[in-house]
């Protein structure tokens, strides 16, 4: 994250760039002593000297006075009208997307009528009506850019008037003046200044156009435009004559766009995103473990280490290790920011690209019984494996399907895209499929587009899509979180269900925050926080008698643990404090010990390894777990 | 309830148009169908129910920040169905609101105490030399430290933003709080901390409010009572502990008994069928589509709200059978 200085260093070099090329046309009295008006037709396009270092133009003018005093004028008009264009349409796009009702109509309108017309032929109208000259350029530049500030500020004031903190103004009994201009305008400051950079370069462009046709500034007030079209006819024989406008107009350009790019950065409060290229990470493993030698596992993740991109900087998964067995559900637990959701998606090989593997496998049993590791494959491997091997289905449904496509042809492209099949087969398939999720009638509704559809019905049809080519491992990553607790209840109803039917035995990674849930479709648990599983075992045992008190203490703050207590009786929650610790300020030792009620000075000196109970059945991350051996902490306290 | 309620709501109803089906007849989506309840002072009114509801709107309506037909709407014994927009502004100063996602319910842009004094200013609070050590006691009161106050939105955790979100609330000291899905994007431990925040405040502040939640536990928790909607009507309603442990509503009992649990064997009560299209409401009792008890009864008559126990109500024709 950067600094508020970064910002400030950012904008740094944009800033002289603009200043630079806003005062010096402004000094030209300083910079040169030759008037720009001044003939000498005896020197007519003579080339640059010491005196004249540009040179002079078709009537022995000094082309630096020219271009300098020129520029004074090109940039007048075009950033005076921009300004008025953009503070008129501003205003009336706030307006309408504030108020709505009668008053969006009439300024979306009024702008509409002049976007209606033909800008160089509005222009041209209104030249030709008031005759040429620089107030005449900055009314008609004024009118004809409005619109855009005005369509621009009405959808995006449109969007930010929605949100919940605009509301939270009006529940406030803000005034409305106060909140559109103190809450609304800087949250769209960011496009407006983009429109405000685009449009004043093309109103410097529009306005050399006509000072180029004779209709902008009078001869012989000097503006680039004049300038381009006076070089114009002798541009054979003095090419250097048109080059210097137009290398005025480009650098000019530039620079407004360089400012102003930097500005909308700046003006994010999160911070410019850098360069947020996604690249397929590619990790630096050994291929050291065992393979898996149980026909029965799917998937085994050993010791997954994953960091970000950045060097130095801790690892945002520290050591997660799960086998995942068919015909077996195993949760993933814990609270946002544990690492749950990054292990999955290791396992798709779809980790964001500022995230790479340093350390561990991730083995796969595939469909054809071939063992690989998902580490070590081409992209073309793993793309084959996704969706066929390994799918997964997602928080939210609506935003997983494309909205524009009905249903069927997107089943049927994700059959398609792994099984070679006739589009009729497929669809005959795809309608299998939803029966088996649940649907009734599939035949007619697969033909519905998704948001014709209940959460529930979408789901629905994500787990068939994910079902198609028969994967052997189905990652879920908190499928019902979005669902009313009805509907709920019938996806894990469901996932069971499929969990059991499906050929050779599905294996069912289920990455859930929701303890309830998991204690429902869970076979094995494993409890994450901060990085590393904490807690790993079957479920019923883990949930009735945790011995870590990370767990313990997540399902002592669960309302429906306690099922006598009361607000209205004075009763409180037993909650966790604090916050978990972000990858960067782990605390040393016990990464939960600073929040744990039964820590020891012992737990600032170790990092527990996971320990194993007697039965190896479960394995708990704690020094006061009865896994712990005997005698680690004593033996460390000593050896402290 | 003796007391004269703080809030007095009797047949809200709120529909939207959406377009027309023929040439002449408008359509209308009727989202809330004659919902009345009143909130005691200092009481808790928990408001549960799944997506499409109205459990949101009822919220919003009562605070007018959506258009509302009702035949009362009494807020401090003010009518606020004829209230001026001045007289309103000034009483936005006692009925506050608190968002469910705390990352879009607090501007970007504006440091910690923008946003606190944007609530401060528009009420003409704790002016001057006040204002800062209003400011401190704010962000102490809810669990934040007060060097957090020039910090901006994105440098807290969801947690620490709906406490913000909580002290903008409190900000004017308002005598009625709507909690919009207060904690239903927290984290369990984070939401635990959060809901014993607002049981803290409510016994120091006698704070009444109105807690929207799908999470009947956490709805549990927090209120006195609870009343349940369902498609925009109100199914029961009662004392939070009765309502949950022994509902008198099919439709609560089938809610209550499809919640995950890790303490409770499932007995699900399954329910059939989808959820009815709002433009396709059911004749008679809104939930017999559903119900695993309907009876031909059901689909003449819509069942009246019915006593079934001390201040426990439930509109439900087979008072036979819960």
């Amino acid at each position: 994250m950067m600094s508020v200085r970064n910002f400030h260093k950012r904008m740094i070099l944009p800033s002289l760039f603009l200043a630079a090329l806003i005062i010096i046309p402004f000094a030209a009295p300083l910079i040169t002593a030759d008037d720009p008006v001044k003939i000498a037709v005896r020197y007519r396009l003579a080339a640059p000297d010491l005196e004249h270092w540009l040179g002079r133009d078709e009537f022995g003018r000094d082309r630096l006075a020219r271009v300098l005093y020129g520029g004074q004028v090109s940039l007048t008009v075009a950033f005076v009208a921009t300004t008025i264009a953009c503070i008129i349409g501003t205003f009336f796009g706030l307006v309408g997307a504030y108020f709505r009702g009668p008053s969006e109509f009439v300024t979306s309108r009024l702008s509409d009528i002049v976007l209606c017309f033909p800008p160089i032929l509005l222009a041209l109208l209104v030249v030709t009506l008031f005759g040429p000259g620089s107030v005449t350029l900055v009314a008609v530049l004024s009118v004809l850019y409005f619109p855009t500030f005005a369509r621009i500020t009405f959808s995006e004031a449109l969007r930010v008037t929605s949100l919940d903190f605009v509301e939270a103004s009006r529940a406030l009994g803000t005034p409305s003046y106060r909140i559109v201009l103190g809450t609304v305008l800087p949250n769209i400051a960011g496009p407006l200044s983009v429109q405000y950079s685009l449009t004043a370069a093309a109103a410097i462009t529009i306005e050399s156009g006509l000072s180029f046709l004779g209709l902008g500034v009078v001869p012989p007030a000097p503006s680039w435009g004049q300038m381009i079209r006076g070089a114009r006819q002798f541009m054979n024989q003095d090419p250097l004559g048109i080059m210097i406008p137009c290398a005025a107009l480009v650098l000019t350009i530039f620079a407004i766009n360089f400012f102003c790019d930097r500005l909308r950065d700046t003006l994010d409060p999160k911070g410019a995103s850098g360069s947020s290229m996604d690249e397929v990470s590619k990790p630096k493993a050994q291929a050291d473990a065992p393979t898996i030698k149980d026909p029965d596992v799917v998937a085994v993740i050993n010791k997954l280490r994953l960091e970000t991109a950045h060097f130095g900087t801790p690892a945002v998964i520290e050591d997660v290790s799960l086998i995942l067995r068919a015909n077996q559900c195993t949760a993933l637990v814990g609270e946002s920011g544990s690492g749950k959701s990054l292990s999955s998606l290791a396992l798709m090989g779809l980790l964001p690209g500022a995230i790479r593997q340093v350390g561990g496998t991730l083995q796969l049993r595939r469909k054809s019984d071939e063992v690989v590791d998902l580490g070590f494959l081409d992209a073309r491997t793993l793309e084959d494996i996704r969706g066929n091997d390994i799918a997964m289905i997602f928080q939210e449904p609506m935003t997983s399907l494309n909205p524009i496509h009905k249903i069927s042809d997107q089943m049927i492209e994700a059959i398609t895209a792994h099984r070679p099949m006739s589009r009729s087969d497929a669809r005959a398939h795809a309608i299998a499929l939803l029966k088996r999720v649940g649907m009734n009638d599939a035949e007619r509704r697969i033909d519905s587009y998704p948001d014709q559809m209940s959460g529930g019905m979408r789901q629905r049809v994500m787990i068939g899509m994910a079902l198609s080519c028969e994967p052997r491992l189905l990652i879920a990553d908190e499928p019902t979180t979005a669902l009313d607790v009805t509907i709920q209840a019938e996806i894990i109803e469901l996932l069971q269900t499929l969990r059991q039917d499906q050929g050779n035995g599905l294996s069912l990674l289920f990455i859930s925050h929701n303890l309830g849930v998991v204690a429902d479709i869970a076979d094995r648990v494993a409890v994450m926080y901060s990085g590393l599983i904490v807690e790993e075992g079957p479920a019923a045992q883990i949930l009735r008698d945790p011995h870590h008190p990370y767990t313990r203490a997540l399902i002592e703050s669960m309302p429906s643990s306690h099922e006598e207590l009361n607000s209205a009786r004075g009763d409180r929650l037993p909650a966790i404090s604090g916050t978990p610790p972000l990858p960067s300020a782990r605390p040393s030792g016990c990464t939960f010990r600073d929040r744990c009620p039964i820590a020891l000075p012992a737990c600032a000196d170790i990092r527990p390894a996971l320990y194993p109970s007697a039965d190896g059945e479960r394995a708990v991350r704690c020094l006061r777990a009865p896994e712990a051996p005997a005698g680690v902490m004593n033996h460390q306290t000593e050896a402290a | 309830m003796t007391a004269a309620p703080l809030l007095d709501v009797r047949n809200l109803k709120k529909s939207y148009s959406i377009g027309r089906s023929g040439l002449f007849s408008k359509r209308s989506l009727k989202v809330l169908h004659d919902v009345s309840f009143s909130v005691a002072p200092g009481e808790v009114l928990g408001l549960v129910g799944e997506s499409g509801s109205g459990k949101s709107t009822i919220g919003r309506a009562i605070l007018r920040l959506i258009d509302s037909q009702s035949d009362v709407m009494r807020f401090d014994g003010q009518d606020l169905n004829s209230i001026s927009p001045v007289r309103m502004r000034s009483l936005r100063k006692q009925m506050q609101i608190i968002f469910q996602d705390p990352y879009a319910s607090l501007d970007p842009r504006k440091t910690i105490r923008a946003v606190l004094s944007e609530a401060l200013d528009a009420h003409g609070l704790h002016k001057g030399a006040a204002r800062v050590p209003r400011l401190i006691e704010l962000v102490t009161l809810v669990g934040l430290d007060p060097s957090f106050l020039d910090r901006r939105p994105h440098e807290f955790s969801g947690g620490q933003r709906q406490r913000i979100g909580i002290a903008r609330a409190l900000a004017v000291e308002p005598s009625f709080i709507v909690c919009d899905e207060a904690v239903s994007a927290l984290d369990v431990s984070i939401q635990a901390q959060v809901l014993n925040l607002l049981a803290d405040l409510r016994a120091k502040t006698g704070v009444s409010l109105l807690f929207i939640s799908h999470d009947l536990s956490v709805v549990r928790y927090i209120s006195d009572r609870v009343m349940v909607l369902y498609l925009g009507r109100v199914m029961e309603v009662g004392p939070a502990d009765q309502v949950h442990f022994s509902p008198k509503h099919p439709y609560t009992a089938a809610l209550v008994s499809a919640e995950p649990s890790l303490h409770r064997e499932n007995r699900r009560i399954r329910l059939t069928g989808e959820i009815p299209s709002p433009l396709a409401l059911p004749s008679g009792c809104i939930f017999r589509s559903r119900c695993p008890y309907a009876q031909p009864a059901c689909a003449e008559t819509v069942p009246p709200l019915q006593t079934v126990g001390d201040q426990h109500q439930s509109a439900c024709l087979r008072t036979d059978i819960l």
